[in-house]
């Protein structure tokens, strides 16, 4: 009869750890390798904000062998003024879940059982989030849509295509003439394409290094009722670290400015032209995040992108009514608080939530390890 | 007093994983996992119900087939921790 046991991850694990990452969440047979373990260390073990009696955990079998874990990174938080312990869980994953539904069951609860005092997620899909509901946890509407911005749809369509059937790529060179008639204005699907000339009133943008980011991400956060509490260094490897998501493309990282050279707003995606971009993170300074979204937009347009696609934040939702994004959920955001006062604000939007304030700047989601 | 606990907790079961069809026969010592009936989101739901119900405190060590896997096993469970916080 298997028992099993809930504990602390240890070094001795990240090995296992590693494989089951490559199992389960990236399901390929190929073994670990030293840099993923490497990774897994910095990031559960010698956490960038790690707190002592908040982190992740394995269920480790009768013999001794690993057989669960979940990732958590603790991350201090102000709010409404006050300091709380918040920690962001994901990388939830269970060896041959369906015969043994207890394992996951298990850590879950054991982590929802630590001091913390909010616990947030941005990517639990149908499965976990149906246990968090259960575990009396909230998912957050305006935080778990993904929204789209089609750019030139017949690359896109082409794109699309070429991701269910690779042989589709073929099409690919034939999407380029259809963008751009329907780009010049001939009958086509308006409502999703930029015109090929920028509006002149789009504010320029300029590349953003590490050090404007970090300044930048905490200014434009301090707004928030909850936010999180970045320690300089920290915020700073975690910046860095964003910058790498190979599987995902080439990194963009930009400023938008003001004519007369004052920055408004930070927008920061991946992918490479003539493909879909991920964004990670869009950020402006108070009421500006419209103009922010504009020029993020008119720069993917000229440097070849297909779309833009990322994650809703309350003041994206509503900046991006109207500038013809589509919406589509594929997991969801979740935030678990003992005290209900902790957890208006996030129902309210007051929340900074997503992105660097949560696991999407994490390595473990786009890049790769050889 | 087990037959009134094995009671609740099958109509618990038949509500909740099997959907209100009592149809097919439900064995007290048939197993919950083996049969399908349970996955990670079914026990977190069992276990809500046994501390709400029953009033006992699930410690992680307690959540395993051995406690929670049949209606017998449920029940025994039930049982012995109720012993406890009476004793």
């Amino acid at each position: 009869m298997k028992m099993g046991e809930i504990r602390a991850l240890q070094q001795a694990d990240i090995s296992a750890v590693a494989e089951l990452f490559q199992r389960i969440l990236r399901k390929t047979s190929q073994p670990a390798t030293h840099a993923l373990e490497t990774y897994l260390t910095g990031l559960f073990i010698e956490a960038p904000d790690r707190d002592p009696e908040i982190g992740s955990l394995v269920h480790v079998l009768d013999d001794g062998r690993v057989s669960g874990f979940i990732g958590v990174m603790p991350l201090p938080m102000l709010a409404e003024g006050r300091s709380v312990r918040a920690a962001v869980c994901g990388s939830l994953m269970v060896d041959n879940h369906a015969d043994d539904p207890f394992a996951g069951a298990r850590l879950m609860r054991a982590f929802l059982s630590g001091p913390q005092d909010v616990t947030l997620t941005e990517t639990a899909n149908d499965i976990s989030t149906a246990m968090w509901r259960k575990l009396r946890a909230t998912v957050l509407p305006d935080y778990s849509l993904e929204w789209l911005r089609i750019i030139r749809p017949a690359g896109f369509v082409a794109e699309m295509a070429t991701k269910a059937v690779g042989a589709a790529r073929l099409l690919s060179p034939l999407a380029r003439p259809i963008d751009s008639l329907i780009r010049r204005g001939e009958p086509g699907p308006r409502w999703s394409s930029l015109a090929a000339a920028i509006p002149e009133e789009t504010l320029p943008s300029v590349d953003a290094d590490d050090e404007t980011t970090a300044t930048l991400l905490t200014k434009w956060t301090e707004g928030y009722a909850v936010r999180p509490l970045w320690q300089p260094e920290n915020l700073h490897q975690m910046v860095a670290e964003a910058s790498s998501k190979a599987l995902y493309g080439e990194m963009v990282r930009r400023v938008v400015m003001t004519r007369d050279g004052r920055p408004l707003g930070l927008f920061l995606y991946h992918g490479d032209p003539g493909r879909i971009g991920r964004v990670m993170q869009i950020l402006a300074a108070p009421g500006r995040i419209g103009e922010t979204i504009d020029s993020m937009l008119a720069h993917a347009s000229e440097r070849g992108m297909l779309a833009l696609r990322g994650r809703t934040q309350p003041v994206l939702l509503n900046a991006m009514l109207g500038r013809r994004f589509a919406f589509f959920h594929t997991s969801s955001s979740v935030v678990h608080a003992r005290d209900p006062t902790l957890l208006e604000p996030f129902l309210a939007g007051k929340a900074f939530f997503n992105g660097f304030a949560g696991e999407s700047w994490s390595r473990l989601i786009g890049d790769r390890f050889d | 007093m087990p037959d009134a606990i094995k009671s609740q907790i099958r109509t618990f079961i038949v509500e909740n994983f099997l959907f209100g069809d009592d149809s097919t026969p439900l064995g007290d010592e048939q197993s919950l996992i083996e049969s399908d009936m349970v996955d990670s989101t079914g026990i977190l739901e069992l276990v809500s119900f046994l501390e709400e119900r029953f009033g006992v405190a699930m410690a992680d060590a307690d959540i395993v087939p051995a406690n929670l896997d049949s209606i017998a096993r449920i029940a025994a469970f039930v049982a012995r921790k109720s012993e406890v916080v009476a004793g």
